[in-house]
C-alpha cells in the first residue's frame, strides 16, 4: 500500500518537474498572448544586453573644486540611480567636467535622464516677512507621495540644520501661510502654493502640495534631487549602448552551467546511487525555482559575473544533500537499518545544515545592508540561492527519499550504503540489537528530560499563579 | 585505496599543524617578494583593473556608414590599431583595449573605445591620445566593399556610390585606382575588372575560383579612402566606475558580517570555535590575494564578488567540522590532549562530504573557467583557488587552531599543579 503510493507521488513529482522546466525555458503563445519563461524574464546587466548612457556636462561658472564635487554628485546621482532600481548602473567621470552614466534598458530611463538634466532649486519663505526658511542645500531627499488632504505631494526629509529652521518657522508663525516656490533650470521661477501653517512641524518633514499627479509629483522630485546635486549638470548627449561582453559571453556562460549542471547530476548518481537522483531532482527544483525568483524580484540585473555566481551555487546547493548522505552512510556502517540510517542521517545533519546556513544568511544580510549596487545585487542572488538550497534538500530530497526507501528499504547497493567493522552480518532492513538498545536508552533519557522539563515548568506555573 | 578507507584511517592532522601552517605563510611570503618585484618592474605591485584605476575612453563616430553587418569589422580594426600604436621608435605602447560598445544608432552611430592607460597622464594627454586620434581618423573612415565571389566572379558591393554628385571624373578616377591595386595583386590573375554604371559595385572576373587569403587582398585593394565621413574623438580620461565609497561600503559589509559570524558561532558552539572559523576566512581571502599578485592577475570588481562568495563558502565549510566537533565532544572524556582526539574524529568523519562538496563545486565553476570568455575567468580562477584555500584550511588549520588552544587552556590549568612537559602528547 505504501509502496503503491510512493510511486504515484514520485510520478506526480516527475511531471511537475517537467511543466517546471518547460516553463522556465520555453517561450510560447497562449491565444493571444506570449507566454515568456523564467529564463527569458530575467533582466540582464550592461556587459550582457547593454541599455542606454548619457553623458553629462558641468554647466556651474564656478570652478573652485571642481574635482571634488564632481566626485560628490556622481555619489549622488549614482545613489539616485540605485534607488530607482537601476543597481547596476554605472556613472564614470569622463575628462574634467562630463559624467557618463549608463543604466541597462529597462522602463525607460531616458525619461530619468532628461530630467536629470533640468534640475529643480526649491525654496518656502514666509510670506509676512519674505524670510528664507529652507532651500536646496537642506534637503536630504525628495521622494513622491499621496495624503488624504492634500492629494498628489512631494515628500521632502531634511537634513538635520533645515529640519531645525523648518521647526523654529513653523513654531513661531502659526496660521500665517509659507510659499513654496520651484525653479526649473531655464525657466522661470513658479509659486507652487502657499499653505497656511496650522501646526508646528519639527520632525524634519516638509511636503509640496499641489501635485496634479503622481507623475508630476515624481518628476519634481527627481528635479529636486538633481537640484541639491553640488555640480549643476546639464545633458550633452544620450542614447542606446550595445553590451560590453555581448551574446557570446551570455552563451558560453549558459552553456558552461548547462554543462556544470549535469557534470554534478552524473557525480551525484555515481556516488550516491538513487540518493544522488534525489539530490539531482532537487537542484532541477532548485534551477528551476531560482530562474523563477530572478526573473520576478525587482531590482535583479543579472550580470556575467552573477551568472558564475549562480552556477557556483548550484555546486554548492547539493552541499546539504552530501551532508545528509554521508551521514546516513555514517549510521548504516554503525549498525542502523536503511529505514533508521535515513532517519537519523535527516535529524542529525540537520543542526549542521541549518548552522552553515545562518551564518552564510547573517553575510548575507550585512552585504544586503552595508552593499551598495552590484554588492546588494549579489546579496539577494546569495540570499535566494540559500533560502532555496535549504528549502530543497530539507523537503524535496527528503521526501524523495522517504518515497524511494518505502518502495525498497532491503537493497542497501541501491543506496551505497556499506556495513562497517562489527556490522556485517546486520540484514540491511534490521538494526544491530546492541545499536537498537542504545537508541532506545537514548529515546527513554530525552523522553525522561522532557517531562522532567513539564514538569518543572508546570511546578514553576503553579508557583507564579500562586503568588498572584 | 579506496577513498571510504580514508575513514578507517586515525588523521594526526592537529600534530602535524607546524607543517599545515608553514604552506600558507610559505604563500604568503612567496606573493610578498613577488609584489616587491612587480612593484620595481612595473611600477605598481598589484595588477589593478580601470574598475580601480580608470582608464581612457574615445569615441569613433561612424554615423549611418556603421551597420550591423561591418561593425564586427570596424570593431576588429580599430581594436588593432589601438593595440599596436608604435612611439617614433617603433615599439608598441602596449594599449589594450577594455571594452568597445556601439552607441547611439542612425546618424549618431559611434563605437565608444574603453581602453587602458599606458603612461602618465601628461605623456597619455600630450603624446599618445592625439596620436591615436589621428591614426585612427587616417585608418578607419575608408569604404569597404562587401565581397562575394560566384565562381570566378567577386562581386565588390560599396555600400554608397563613391560617385561624389554628378563627379564622374572624379569616380572614374577612384576606379581607375582601385583597378590597378586589384590587377597588382601578387598572383592574381585579373581576366577583366568592371564598374557598374552607378558606382555602387566593381566586378572583378578572374582566370580561376580565388582562394580565401586571395578575397582579403582583394577587400584591402578596393578599399577606399573616406576621410570626412567620420570623426574620431580626442581620447580623455575616464574615473574609475569602482569609487572608493563603493570599496569602503564593501569594506564596512565584509567587516559587519564577520563580526555577526563571530558572535552566532560563538552562541552557537564557543568562542574559540568562532575564532578558529574567522582564522580559517582570513587565511582563504589571503591565499585568494596572493594568487592574484603572483600571478599578476588583473583586479577588478569582479574580485570583490569573488572574496565575497568565498566568505560565505569557508565559514560554510569550517562549520560543518565544527559541528561535528560539537557532537564527539558529548560523547568523548575531556582531557589533556583530548581536544586533538576530537578534531582528529571530526575531520575524518567530516572528510568525505568536504571532499565531495568541493568537487561538485569545482565541477561548476570550473567550467565556467574553462568556456567563459577573459572578464569571467578572472573570476572563476580566483573563486578556483579559493574554494581550493577554504578545504584546506577547513580540514589542516581551524580544528587544528581550535584544539591547540582548547589544549593549551587546560595545560595552563594542570601546570600549576605538575610540571608535566608542555609538549603535545598524541593520543591514539
Amino acid at each position: 500500500m505504501k509502496k503503491k503510493s510512493s510511486i504515484v507521488k514520485l510520478s506526480v513529482i516527475g511531471v511537475v518537474l517537467i511543466i517546471g522546466i518547460v516553463l522556465s525555458f520555453c517561450s510560447f503563445d497562449i491565444g493571444l498572448t506570449t507566454y515568456k519563461s523564467f529564463a527569458s524574464s530575467i533582466k540582464l546587466g550592461l556587459d550582457l544586453k547593454g541599455g542606454v548612457y548619457a553623458v553629462y556636462e558641468s554647466v556651474d561658472e564656478n570652478t573652485e573644486n571642481l574635482d571634488e564635487r564632481m566626485e560628490g554628485t556622481r555619489t549622488m546621482l549614482l545613489n539616485l540611480l540605485q534607488k530607482k532600481g537601476y543597481p547596476e548602473a554605472t556613472i564614470v567621470k569622463e575628462g574634467t567636467s562630463r559624467l557618463r552614466v549608463e543604466v541597462p534598458d529597462v522602463d525607460n530611463p531616458q525619461e530619468i535622464f532628461s530630467i536629470i538634466g533640468k534640475p529643480a532649486s526649491i525654496r518656502f519663505v514666509l510670506d509676512e516677512t519674505n524670510e528664507q526658511v529652507i532651500t536646496g542645500d537642506h534637503i536630504e531627499r525628495a521622494e513622491p507621495g499621496y495624503t488624504a488632504t492634500d492629494g498628489y505631494v512631494v515628500q521632502l526629509t531634511l537634513n538635520s540644520e533645515g529640519a531645525d529652521r523648518f521647526a523654529d518657522a513653523t513654531t513661531n508663525n502659526i496660521n500665517k501661510t509659507m510659499s513654496i516656490y520651484v525653479q526649473v533650470a531655464g525657466e522661470e521661477e513658479q509659486k507652487i502654493s502657499s499653505p497656511t501653517i496650522s501646526v508646528a512641524i519639527t520632525n524634519g518633514r516638509a511636503v509640496i502640495n499641489g501635485m496634479r499627479d503622481y507623475d508630476e509629483a515624481k518628476n519634481l522630485s527627481d528635479q529636486i534631487m538633481s537640484g541639491t546635486f553640488s555640480v549643476k549638470l546639464s545633458l550633452m548627449d544620450s542614447s542606446t549602448v550595445s553590451a560590453t561582453l555581448g551574446e557570446q559571453a551570455l552563451f558560453y556562460g549558459l552553456l558552461a552551467g548547462a554543462i556544470g549542471l549535469a557534470l554534478v547530476i552524473v557525480f551525484m548518481c555515481v556516488v550516491y546511487k538513487l540518493l544522488g537522483a534525489a539530490a539531482s531532482v532537487s537542484l532541477i527544483v532548485y534551477t528551476i525555482l531560482m530562474l523563477f525568483f530572478l526573473a520576478v524580484i525587482p531590482g535583479v540585473q543579472l550580470t556575467l559575473p552573477g551568472i558564475a555566481g549562480i552556477i557556483l551555487s548550484l555546486g554548492m546547493a547539493v552541499d546539504a544533500n552530501v551532508i545528509i548522505y554521508e551521514r546516513m552512510k555514517y549510521e548504516y556502517r554503525n549498525g542502523k537499518s536503511i529505514m533508521a540510517s535515513s532517519f537519523a542521517g535527516f535529524r542529525r545533519a540537520t543542526m549542521a545544515i541549518v548552522d552553515s546556513n545562518v551564518t552564510t544568511i547573517i553575510a548575507g544580510i550585512m552585504l544586503f545592508i552595508f552593499g551598495t549596487g552590484s554588492i546588494r545585487g549579489f546579496a539577494i542572488t546569495l540570499l535566494i540561492g540559500i533560502v532555496l538550497s535549504l528549502f530543497t534538500s530539507m523537503i524535496v530530497t527528503r521526501g524523495i527519499v522517504k518515497y524511494f526507501i518505502n518502495i525498497n528499504s532491503t537493497n542497501p547497493k541501491l543506496y551505497g550504503f556499506r556495513r562497517g567493522k562489527g556490522f556485517e552480518n546486520v540484514e540491511a532492513d534490521q538494526t544491530d540489537v546492541s545499536v537498537q538498545q542504545q537508541m532506545d536508552k537514548e529515546r527513554e533519557e530525552k523522553e525522561e528530560k522532557k517531562r522532567a522539563k513539564k514538569d518543572k515548568d508546570k511546578n514553576a506555573g503553579g508557583l507564579a499563579n500562586e503568588n498572584i | 585505496m579506496k577513498i571510504s578507507n580514508l575513514l578507517e584511517k586515525d588523521f594526526k592532522l592537529v600534530e602535524k599543524k607546524k607543517i599545515f601552517f608553514l604552506i600558507p605563510v610559505a604563500i604568503v611570503l612567496i606573493a610578498a617578494i613577488f609584489m616587491l618585484i612587480y612593484g620595481l618592474v612595473f611600477g605598481s605591485p598589484l595588477n589593478l583593473g580601470t574598475d580601480f584605476t580608470g582608464g581612457y575612453s574615445l569615441d569613433v563616430r561612424l554615423g549611418t556608414k556603421l551597420t550591423e553587418a561591418n561593425r564586427s569589422e570596424y570593431e576588429k580594426q580599430v581594436r588593432s590599431i589601438i593595440e599596436n600604436l608604435e612611439n617614433e621608435n617603433g615599439t608598441s605602447y602596449g594599449i589594450k583595449v577594455k571594452a568597445i560598445q556601439l552607441q547611439g544608432s542612425g546618424d549618431s552611430s559611434a563605437l565608444h573605445i574603453m581602453y587602458e592607460a599606458v603612461a602618465e597622464g601628461v605623456v597619455m594627454d600630450s603624446e599618445i591620445n592625439p596620436k591615436l586620434q589621428e591614426t585612427l581618423q587616417s585608418a578607419i573612415f575608408k569604404i569597404i566593399p562587401a565581397v562575394t565571389v560566384d565562381g570566378s566572379e567577386v562581386t565588390l558591393a560599396y555600400q554608397f556610390s563613391f560617385k561624389d554628385g554628378q563627379n564622374t571624373d572624379s569616380a572614374n578616377r577612384t576606379f581607375d585606382s582601385v583597378k590597378t591595386r586589384i590587377e597588382g595583386i601578387d598572383g592574381l590573375q585579373v581576366s577583366s575588372v568592371v564598374c557598374s554604371e552607378d558606382y555602387r559595385s566593381i566586378i572583378v572576373t578572374l582566370g580561376s575560383a580565388p582562394a580565401d587569403e586571395m578575397l582579403d587582398n582583394i577587400r584591402n585593394a578596393a578599399t577606399i579612402d573616406d576621410k570626412y565621413s567620420g570623426l574620431v574623438s580626442m581620447g580623455s580620461a575616464t574615473s574609475a566606475a569602482f569609487s572608493s565609497e563603493l570599496l569602503w561600503s564593501a569594506f564596512a559589509a565584509i567587516l559587519a558580517s564577520v563580526v555577526l559570524m563571530l558572535v552566532y558561532i560563538a552562541f552557537r558552539f564557543e568562542l574559540t570555535s568562532g575564532i578558529s572559523a574567522i582564522i580559517a576566512l582570513f587565511h582563504d581571502i589571503l591565499i585568494m590575494f596572493c594568487f592574484m599578485v603572483i600571478f599578476h592577475i588583473e583586479i577588478n570588481s569582479t574580485f570583490i564578488a569573488a572574496l565575497i562568495t568565498i566568505l560565505g563558502y569557508s565559514i560554510n565549510n569550517t562549520i560543518i567540522v565544527f559541528d561535528r566537533i560539537r557532537e564527539n565532544k558529548k560523547t568523548m572524556l575531556s582531557g589533556e590532549g583530548n581536544a586533538a582526539l576530537i578534531a582528529n574524529k571530526s575531520v575524518s568523519e567530516t572528510l568525505l562530504r568536504s571532499l565531495n562538496t568541493t568537487l561538485t563545486t569545482l565541477l561548476t565553476i570550473g567550467m565556467v573557467a574553462i568556456l567563459g570568455v577573459r572578464d569571467i575567468k578572472i573570476f572563476a580562477l580566483p573563486i578556483i583557488i579559493g574554494l581550493l584555500a577554504g578545504t584546506y584550511s577547513s580540514i589542516c588549520i581551524s580544528p587544528a587552531v581550535w584544539a591547540s588552544w582548547k589544549d593549551r587552556k587546560k595545560r595552563k590549568g594542570v601546570q600549576s599543579e605538575s610540571k608535566e612537559p608542555t609538549k603535545a602528547v598524541a593520543i591514539k
